[in-house]
Formats: C-alpha cells, sequence, structure tokens
C-alpha cells in the first residue's frame, strides 16, 4: 500500500511563492493498494489535480468507481469536490463515505455545495452518480481490498479519522482533531475554551483511549498538526493538535512513521522546514520516525525509515 | 483612485511555483480613491492578504469601515469570506452587498456557507464585527462613501452576476467577471454601464480556441474581451479571472497574442499589483 498526498493544507488554500516546496492545497490524500486499487480521502483543492490524473487513468473503460472518504464536511475538506473531473464523466460511479447522522443529509450537504447559488452545476445534473454511505466510528466496513476502520476524533461538529489496511500494511488519517485534554467540541460555536464538565472528561478520555487503540502498531500515521504548541496555547478552542501531541499519541500506540498534516496557511516553507527538523530529532528520541506532508510526496507503508519520495 | 488586485484566478485558487507571477487567489479586487476610501469587490481567497494590510492599520483596533460589493455567490468568489480577519475585530464594521438570487436572500446564502456542517463559526452571528448584509436591487446604485457606484446584470451561464462601475477623483473602472455576453453581442444596459471607462476589468478565463469548447459555461473569450471593450470605449483592458489550468507562461502568451488583436492597451491582471487610474 502507498499514498500521495495532494494537498496538506488547512483552512483555506495558499498559494504564493511561501509555499511551493510544501504546497498550499487543502487536504486530499491518494491511497493505493499494491494491485492499484484506489481510495480517496478528502476532498479539498488538492482533489482538483488528482481528478485530472484519475479521468486519464481510468477513461478506458467506460463505468470506473471512484471511493471517497472524507473526515467531515468543512469547506477546507470538500471544496475541490465541485472541481473533481472524474465526476463530469457519464456512467461513473462516486461513493461518498462520510460520518453524517443520515445518508440523505449527507446528499443535501454534498448537493448543497454544488446548487446554484455556490456553484454553476447542480448536483443531479452532473453526470456521475452520487452514492452516500454514512460511516459510524468503531464500525469497520470493507471498500474493495481496504479495511477501513472509522474512529471518533475531537472537532467542531464532530469528524472522524480512519484506519486502513490492505496488503499487509496499514495507515491511518487523523485530521482533524485537538486534543484531548482541554476541551470536548460539540455542535456549537466556541468563541473560548469551554472547560469539560466531569461527563465531557470521560468522554475525551475514552476518545483518546480508542484513538491510540485503533493506531497500535499502525506503519504511517497522517495526524493534524496544524499549530504550533505556541499557537495551540492561543486557539485552543479552534479544533487542531500540535506536533508535539500527535508524537505523544503515536508514541504511546506504538506508530512506525508519523507524517505532520494540515499546515496551518501561515506555516511558510521555511517554518516547515524548521518544523521538519525540530521533530525528526524529538521522533528519533523515541522511536518514531517523523516527517513532514509535501505536496506530490509518496510514501510507501511499511518501510522502516521513510524518507519520502517525492515525485 | 488606484486598484489592487489581490486575487485574479478563476473557479478554483491555484498554489504551486507555476503561477506566482500572476498569483493563485481566486477573486477580489480593492479599489482605493485619493481620499483613502476603498472598496472591496468579491470575498476570493485573495481577502486573505488584503486582510494582513487592513489589520496593520485601523480595522486591528476594530476601527475600520468597508464597504464590500458581490457580483454573486459562487464559492470562488466568497471563499475567503471565513478568513477575513477584520471581521473577527468587534468595531469593525463590514457591509456586504450583493443581490438576491432566485429568491433566496444574499444573507441567508452566507448563512448557509457558515453553516455547522461547513464551517466552525456556525453562522454570521458569531463574527466579532458589525455585519451588514444588503441585497442590492438590479440597475441600482449605491452609496458607498467616497464612491459613486452603479450596477447591472450581466448574464453568467444559468445566471446572473453583478456589473459595477466604480466612479471616484473623476475616473472610472468598470468590473465585468463571469460573464458570458450572448451571441448577439453586449447588452445595450451593460454598453451604457461601461462607456468610456478608464479601466475595464473583464473575464477573459478561456483563449479563444478553448472558448468554442466551452461556449454556455458563463465565462468569456479573450476575443469577447477585447470586443467589449471596443465596444464601450473603455481606455484600457484589464484581462481577469484567470483560468485555473493557465500557467504563468500560458497568460504571457495569451497577453502577446491579445495586445496584437486589441486596438485598445491591455494587461493580464496581476496579484498584489496596484494599478493607477
Amino acid at each position: 500500500m502507498y499514498l500521495t498526498f495532494w494537498g496538506v493544507r488547512g483552512s483555506y488554500p495558499v498559494p504564493g511563492a511561501a509555499t511551493v516546496r510544501y504546497g498550499g492545497h487543502t487536504s486530499c490524500v491518494e491511497l493505493r493498494s499494491d494491485s492499484g486499487g484506489c481510495l480517496v480521502i478528502d476532498a479539498g483543492t488538492g482533489l482538483r489535480a488528482l481528478g485530472k490524473k484519475l479521468a486519464q487513468e481510468f477513461r478506458e473503460p467506460q463505468g470506473a468507481t471512484y471511493n471517497l472518504i472524507l473526515s467531515h464536511v468543512h469547506w477546507d475538506h470538500i471544496q475541490g469536490l465541485p472541481f473533481f473531473e472524474p465526476a463530469y464523466i457519464g456512467d461513473t460511479k462516486i461513493v461518498v463515505h462520510a460520518p453524517r447522522a443520515a445518508a440523505k443529509e449527507l446528499r443535501q450537504v454534498i448537493g448543497g455545495i454544488t446548487r446554484h447559488e455556490f456553484f454553476p452545476v447542480d448536483l443531479d445534473a452532473v453526470p456521475a452518480d452520487f452514492e452516500f454511505q454514512e460511516v459510524t466510528p468503531g464500525t469497520e466496513f470493507q471498500i474493495n481490498e481496504f479495511t477501513v476502520l472509522p474512529i471518533g476524533l475531537n472537532h467542531p461538529f464532530g469528524a472522524v479519522g480512519y484506519r486502513i489496511d490492505a496488503d499487509g500494511s496499514s495507515m491511518a488519517y487523523v485530521s482533524d482533531t485537538a486534543p484531548f485534554d482541554r476541551m470536548l467540541h460539540k455542535q456549537h460555536f466556541t468563541a473560548g475554551v469551554e472547560e469539560p464538565s466531569a461527563e465531557d472528561r470521560e468522554v475525551l478520555s475514552k476518545m483518546r483511549a480508542n484513538l491510540v487503540a485503533s493506531l497500535r502498531g499502525v506503519d504511517t500515521v497522517i495526524y493534524d498538526t496544524h499549530f504550533t504548541s505556541e499557537e495551540y496555547e492561543q486557539f485552543p478552542h479552534w479544533g487542531h493538535s500540535t506536533p508535539e501531541h500527535a508524537l505523544e499519541i503515536c508514541q504511546e500506540a506504538g506508530v512506525r512513521e508519523l507524517v505532520l498534516y494540515h499546515h496551518a496557511p501561515a506555516h511558510d516553507d521555511d517554518t516547515m522546514d524548521r518544523i521538519a527538523e525540530k521533530f525528526g530529532v524529538l521522533g528519533k528520541e523515541v522511536n518514531v520516525a517523523v516527517c513532514v506532508a509535501k505536496e506530490k510526496m509518496t510514501l510507501i507503508m511499511g518501510e522502516v525509515t521513510n524518507p519520502g519520495i517525492v515525485a | 483612485m488606484k486598484v489592487r488586485f489581490w486575487g485574479v484566478r478563476g473557479s478554483c485558487a491555484t498554489p504551486g511555483g507555476r503561477y506566482l507571477r500572476y498569483g493563485g487567489n481566486t477573486t477580489a479586487i480593492e479599489v482605493r480613491a485619493d481620499s483613502g476610501h476603498r472598496i472591496l469587490i468579491d470575498l476570493g481567497t485573495g481577502v486573505t492578504e488584503f486582510a494582513k494590510e487592513l489589520m496593520a492599520a485601523e480595522f486591528g483596533q476594530g476601527k475600520g469601515e468597508l464597504p464590500v460589493l458581490l457580483t454573486h455567490t459562487h464559492v470562488d468568489h466568497i471563499q475567503g469570506l471565513p478568513f477575513f480577519t477584520p471581521l473577527f475585530i468587534r468595531g469593525n464594521s463590514i457591509r456586504i452587498m450583493g443581490r438576491e438570487l432566485k429568491g433566496v436572500p444574499l444573507k441567508e446564502v452566507l448563512q448557509d456557507q457558515l453553516n455547522g456542517h461547513y464551517s466552525p463559526l456556525y453562522g454570521l452571528e458569531n463574527l466579532a464585527a458589525g455585519l451588514e448584509v444588503q441585497t442590492l436591487r438590479a440597475g441600482s446604485s449605491w452609496p458607498a462613501e467616497g464612491f459613486e457606484v452603479k450596477t447591472h446584470l450581466a448574464p453568467h451561464g444559468s445566471t446572473s452576476v453583478v456589473a459595477c462601475r466604480i466612479t471616484a477623483d473623476g475616473k472610472s473602472i468598470v468590473i465585468m467577471t463571469d460573464v458570458e455576453h450572448p451571441p448577439e453581442g453586449i447588452s445595450n444596459g451593460l454598453i451604457e454601464l461601461a462607456r468610456d471607462c478608464d479601466l475595464l476589468v473583464h473575464d477573459a478565463m478561456f483563449s479563444d480556441q478553448e472558448y468554442s469548447l466551452r461556449a454556455g459555461w458563463g465565462h468569456s473569450s479573450v476575443g469577447s474581451a477585447i470586443a467589449t471593450a471596443q465596444t464601450v470605449g473603455a481606455r484600457r483592458l484589464a484581462l481577469f479571472h484567470h483560468s485555473p489550468d493557465s500557467s504563468d507562461e500560458q497568460l504571457d502568451t495569451l497577453v502577446t497574442q491579445a495586445s496584437e488583436a486589441s486596438s485598445i492597451p491591455l494587461f493580464a491582471a496581476q496579484e498584489g499589483h496596484d494599478v493607477a487610474i
């Protein structure tokens, strides 16, 4: 199993000279099994370029099916969807797996981004057939050769991570999430930290324990490390983590490799270099290989040390 | 009067080394009068950079006032709104003006953009700044302090957008983005709006060859932008809303070819560049 990053940025796409090396597109990862099976994780602006590649690859025969799994539907994780080229090829099926109360509501949410106010083409007018599948944290499911386990995360309105196993190797996508100590994110606006109740603390503690258990022995974990620890102190209610927190979780779970992901828009290439260097060293001390996600970087799951192959 | 392009890209932002000179942010245009008054057209990702300049000035202290005109609400024209930091500072007064579309008030569309599914802001009411959303009557004038703003509807595929003429200091700029004029030509209303303007900023998403495959998509060819500029007697033309597939080199070529075909001086809008009118 191997994966390629098409978007590594959080919040919004960041063009310009300061993001050329790490990339400015929002969240999107292409996962491949050894036999060529494809799974797309999140549909940020990176999906546009991936869609062009996939449309080329699967041009013949017609009737391709694409599986997209979404962590949640905040804009930066779905805004590439209207620009996914295979959606405009007839006889194509696109299955969207995401956490929502009901698949029907999910259709409305995704359909909402293509309704006339936001995008020229209505979802019902798109040539491809869309199917919506609800995922439930803790309930494992199968997409072709991929075994997928959704994991509940701590993010405003809710988000899920995924552990995915195939070809005897494993990866996990843990984004977006806040750490599990300061506050429990719920489905309402928070202008600042809300002190967790005793009940909230119990939920957080279970969520954290479940995440660690789910990541046990995983080869490569992609983790939301939007903030430096100093930034996190200012914005602990925004629902994102730090490299320190991600490393702590990965160390506890015996993860082999941690990939820092969902970079803050303000983190330019030089900042990312410094983060890569610092956490490369800290990771070694606890036996976790740490690297920073870059657009177009391909990683092979199951390799002991993996500096990343830049395509 | 001065114009600064903060975002010139259409459809989808384009990070990467191939888009550095013209810029990859989606649409945002600042017009500034000699008096210092500003007006912003559209809230694409370009406003995240504009926000930094505003925050270093009076908007950082919650004393800023800014009128914003939305040409329409397709995502590339509003996706910067949740990240426009002046909206998070109490005391700033930001007035967004746009039109009702198919019976859905502008405020409702922006409210939906920020609903809990899509955004941790959960709604416009959670923005600290005073935000006023006003529905524009098509064809009306709009009083923005320091400017005279006239508007007119322009066709955009199955829908329509607001085109505007902004006048200050005895000069006029006309912005017509996301427009596709019918084959029989630009409407009289739009000709009146744009007549003899000093700068026409016009949709030029497609080269003439590309347009032949994309007719009906709601965007203009470079040829149509030039024809419009000539018809209305514009003094200068800025090609705008660049395709996400156009690299810097391709845009250079496009401009060279367009310049040869046009009797009116033209350039391709570039992010971060000031244009004196």
